[in-house]
């Protein structure tokens, strides 16, 4: 079942006087429940890609469907409810609150998200159970990107976006990071749409997409990807 | 790096702005007040000196003979003497007053002609008048004046008109607060006019110039004539003691004022210079790695101090020149008080010294922010800026915070992770709210002043004086019978060596009413008398407790019983006949106050002075009394909206990416907006309730310092209250709108890109 529909989708920045074409008639399927790899250069457009489809941007061209919703021409406060409600963020910088408490970050999307799930729960989860009254200065990366993805997740949103989420972390923590994901994902049925320049993660992937000079290269389904224990970089 | 200097400043304009107008407005108004107190000294003395303002005035109602003056002459450290006399006169067909004076010497308490003839002492028709009062009654050179005095008619013509020291300062009375030359002036004639009009020299005063002190002249005064003589030095007289007191206000006002605003702005540079310096660390371990040595860089960001503080010290200074030339005009609020010739605006030194101290710690601050992040190695220096770490609140191990919405947590976490900036932020707001209070509560007390005292207290239509030299009590209480009016009896004495106004009351229709220190209305028992605030708090006095005094130019001394204190605008004890008669005080009644309005003329009457030209006088004071409240509470808008502009900008920056991570998880831009604008409204809540009490105690100590003459009781309505609240909290909230605005710009992808 296709969760999210590219068709001919083109983002332009002007700079002044000058014009840099971002992405260039993207046309893109995306089947609901599958781990999702958008693999590319750096400069290739695909958290381009990513900002489109978690409403941080909007098209130039073309239009940006998720779950049957056309995004592409919603309003400023719309597209704070699509993110509110259909999409979770994970970022390679994590982008927690640094003056709320593990929980308080996470209990915050319940003051926007209508089907926000428990965050005891969450956080057990992702295994930091024990850590929710700490700050996230006194956590270490890896447990601040699973609080981060606790974050995500609780929101119950349709999908999870990831930018670069282990480019922060070290092998052994990424992996651990990709796990917890993975696992939380598939608890929840959730889509994952991991962008990265790491070809290693691509190996874990149901689907990889490859872009590159702002257009889809290939769209690649994997037939069995490997466990990420058996993934290194 | 001079292109960095300026694309930095643009980057930061808003706090570079509010730096420079906070150093601006503080200089400015440190500069204003100073330069008005040290001109009214300097131009004051220059006239005084031009002159021949008398440094003492032997009095005698008796007058004086020749030999007498040539005695004071005489005495040891007296560089001249002259006869002087000075007698209330009516204007012929008016109710005005002008007081005629005559000097047998030009040279002491004399005047400067501004136009028209020079002063001829052999000139017996002739009248110099003051250019003020000729100015607002129409009166030219070479119009007729003729005056009253006693019935006799003085008839002369104007030849020239001129300012005068003794006049500096021109009121009819203690009771009136402001001049108003279109009812009271002053006018100069030649002995020759005096001698015939009365045809003979009769001069109540010697007045002479000396750099004695009081005790001294008077000792030598004493020795000379042969008596004890009533010496006023040159304090006791309204003209020098009121225009000193004006300056002394200049240097309260120049002191707590700019304090405020000084202290503002210097914590702004710190705050916002640690700030600026924070958010550069990166570039500043950039330029490390470049190359540039520590002292380039250092050099680079204290250029930021100095050229905030030296554009802010110009225009302060600017400001401040426009200020004093404001308050210090001819028709400034100052020009309406003082009557002088040369209004030449002057700083005190010690103002170049604190504007090179102010430039001086603002480098400092700039140096001490930089040294800051230059520690350590260029790779220390290009890790990003850390903040204080988070801690756990004491709130937080209570139930009350489960409560709390995430906005409240994130508000009050935020705060006191960054004290500095919460602290400004509040110190901005109290100080709003400080001046509205003040500036709102001023104007509250000062009606209530006016209303207590000329609306409540004085129920009389009119004020006649009497000659008190040719009125028997029996004339006295004839003319207060025919007038159906309450008596006075004015004369003066010693207190433990001070000189203090004796009134003595005969009160029979009510028409004069005495208010105690709580401003309640009392009725003067005849078992003791009352003493003015000022007098029982300067002599330590209470009620139960026992006076002493003694009239000049007399060996006896009175005791009385103090009954209570009294709220008074001059500063004397007040009996009533009573009471006088029964400790054996001698009082000679010399006004009589009436609710008639047609009073016939009479050789025992001096003159009649109405309520209505008191009141009236108050209109200028009211005028001033406005423009300072409106001056003060723009102040507080425009320090409000500086202080709170800039420290919520740095708030926006500092929560850049916090507010970035709000709008990617979902949150809308208006919630965000009111996230921000709480935070400013909390902070508002705790500095109107700390600036309300402050506001309170500062009036008390303005009232202290700046009136404390008029004995006023600090009066403060709800109005004030609600206003300045509420101006307080619009000033948060318009504040709060401005930079809540700006999270619709916050590009979420850009922000969230750099790293943590």
């Amino acid at each position: 079942m296709t969760v999210v529909r590219f068709q001919n989708v083109s983002r332009v920045y002007t700079v002044g006087d000058h014009e840099q074409r971002a992405l260039s008639g993207v046309d893109l399927e995306l089947e609901k429940g599958k781990m999702i790899v958008i693999l590319g250069p750096s400069g290739a457009g695909k958290s381009t890609l990513l900002n489109l489809l978690g409403g941080l941007d909007s098209p130039t061209e073309g239009t940006v469907v998720v779950d049957g919703q056309d995004i592409s021409r919603l309003n400023r406060d719309e597209l704070a409810d699509y993110r509110a409600a259909k999409v979770g963020f994970v970022f390679q910088s994590y982008n927690l609150i640094p003056t709320l408490t593990v929980r308080e970050n996470v209990d915050l999307v319940r003051e926007i998200a209508p089907r926000a799930l428990d965050t005891a729960e969450m956080l057990a989860a992702v295994g930091l159970a024990d850590h929710m009254k700490k700050f996230p200065a006194e956590l270490s990366g890896g447990e601040q990107q699973r609080v981060s993805i606790a974050r995500a997740l609780a929101k119950n949103p349709e999908i999870l976006l990831c930018d670069e989420p282990t480019g922060a972390l070290d092998s052994e923590t990424g992996s651990a990071v990709l796990k917890v994901l993975l696992t939380m994902a598939r608890t929840y049925g959730k889509t994952i749409v991991v962008v990265t320049h790491n070809q290693s993660i691509a190996r874990i992937a149901d689907v990889v997409v490859r872009v590159k000079n702002g257009t889809v290269r290939s769209v690649e389904k994997v037939a069995s990807p490997l466990p990420v224990e058996e993934v290194e970089w | 790096m001079r292109k960095k200097l300026l694309r930095t400043m643009g980057r930061y304009r808003a706090q570079f702005l509010s730096m420079i107008v906070m150093i601006a407005i503080g200089i400015g108004v440190f500069v204003g007040f100073n330069v008005e107190w040290y001109t009214i000294e300097r131009d004051t003395a220059s006239f005084f000196e031009k002159t021949g303002f008398a440094d003492f005035r032997v009095l005698s109602e008796t007058g004086f003979s020749e030999e007498d003056r040539r005695a004071v002459e005489a005495l040891d450290g007296v560089s001249a003497a002259a006869r002087w006399l000075s007698v209330n006169t009516m204007v012929k067909d008016d109710a005005d007053v002008l007081a005629l004076t005559v000097t047998e010497d030009p040279a002491v308490s004399g005047f400067l002609v501004t136009s028209g003839g020079a002063y001829d002492a052999a000139d017996a028709g002739g009248f110099w008048l003051s250019d003020r009062y000729a100015e607002a009654n129409g009166i030219a050179v070479g119009d007729g004046l003729t005056l009253t005095y006693k019935g006799l008619e003085i008839a002369g013509t104007v030849r020239g008109l001129i300012k005068a020291g003794e006049y500096l300062i021109c009121l009819p009375d203690e009771t009136q607060l402001m001049p108003d030359y279109t009812a009271y002036g002053f006018v100069y004639a030649a002995p020759s006019l005096l001698e015939r009009v009365l045809g003979r020299a009769f001069y109540t005063q010697i007045n002479a110039l000396s750099g004695l002190d009081k005790t001294a002249f008077s000792e030598r005064v004493d020795e000379a004539l042969g008596r004890t003589m009533l010496v006023l030095s040159k304090d006791d007289v309204v003209s020098y003691a009121e225009a000193m007191g004006e300056s002394e206000e200049g240097k309260t006002m120049g002191g707590i004022l700019p304090v405020l605003f000084l202290g503002i702005a210097v914590l702004t540079m710190v705050t916002t210079m640690h700030r600026l310096t924070a958010s550069e660390k990166t570039q500043i371990g950039t330029l490390k790695a470049l190359g540039f040595r520590d002292g380039r860089i250092t050099r680079h960001y204290v250029s930021y101090a100095l050229t905030v503080g030296l554009t802010g010290t110009a225009l302060g200074l600017l400001l401040g020149w426009l200020l004093g030339w404001y308050l210090m005009n001819p028709g400034g609020p100052m020009g309406t008080y003082l009557d002088m010739d040369d209004w030449s605006l002057h700083a005190p030194p010690f103002v170049w010294i604190v504007l090179a101290a102010v430039n001086g710690f603002l480098l400092l601050v700039g140096l001490w922010s930089v040294r800051a992040m230059l520690k350590g190695t260029a790779a220390d220096s290009l890790r990003p800026y850390v903040p204080q770490k988070v801690r756990s609140l004491l709130l937080e191990r209570t139930r009350l915070w489960d409560r709390l919405s995430f906005g409240t947590k994130w508000n009050l976490r935020d705060s006191l992770r960054h004290k500095a900036r919460s602290g400004m932020t509040l110190f901005g707001i109290v100080g709003c709210t400080v001046l509205l209070v003040g500036a709102l509560g001023m104007k509250d007390t000062a009606d209530a002043f006016i209303r207590l005292f000329y609306d409540e207290a004085i129920r009389y239509e009119s004020r006649v004086n009497l000659d008190a030299a040719s009125v028997s009590a029996a004339d006295a209480a004839e003319l207060s019978e025919r007038y159906d009016g309450d008596r006075l009896a004015q004369s003066s004495v010693q207190v433990d060596g001070a000189f203090v106004g004796v009134e003595v009351y005969g009160l029979r229709s009510g028409l004069v009413r005495f208010v105690d220190t709580d401003s309640n209305f009392i009725e003067l028992s005849d078992d003791g008398v009352y003493l003015c605030r000022r007098i029982a708090e300067a002599h330590g006095l209470e009620p139960g407790d026992t006076l002493r005094f003694s009239p000049f130019g007399s060996d006896k001394s009175y005791t009385a019983r103090v009954a209570g204190t009294v709220r008074s605008m001059t500063e004397s004890v007040v009996m009533t006949e009573a009471c006088a008669e029964r400790i054996g005080y001698p009082y000679v009644t010399n006004v009589i106050y009436t609710a008639e309005t047609e009073i016939e003329a009479d050789a025992r009457i001096v003159n009649v002075q109405t309520r209505q030209s008191v009141l009236d006088s108050f209109d200028t004071f009211m005028q001033i009394m406005d423009l300072m409240v409106v001056l003060l509470a723009v102040a507080a808008v425009v320090l409000g909206i500086v202080v709170l502009y800039n420290l919520g900008v740095m708030n926006y920056t500092e929560r850049y990416r916090e507010m970035a991570a709000l709008k990617v998880i979902g949150f809308r831009d208006r919630r965000i907006g009111r996230l921000l604008i709480s935070q400013n409204l909390w902070m508002t809540v705790l500095g109107v309730a700390v600036g309300i009490p402050a506001g309170i105690g500062v009036l008390q100590c303005l009232l202290n310092a700046l009136a404390a003459e008029y004995e006023m009781a600090l009066s403060l309505g709800w109005a004030t209250f609600t206003v300045s609240t509420l101006l307080t909290f619009g000033v948060s909230l318009l504040v709060g709108w401005m930079v809540a605005g700006k999270n619709r710009k916050i590009d979420m992808v850009e922000a969230l890109k750099v790293p943590e």
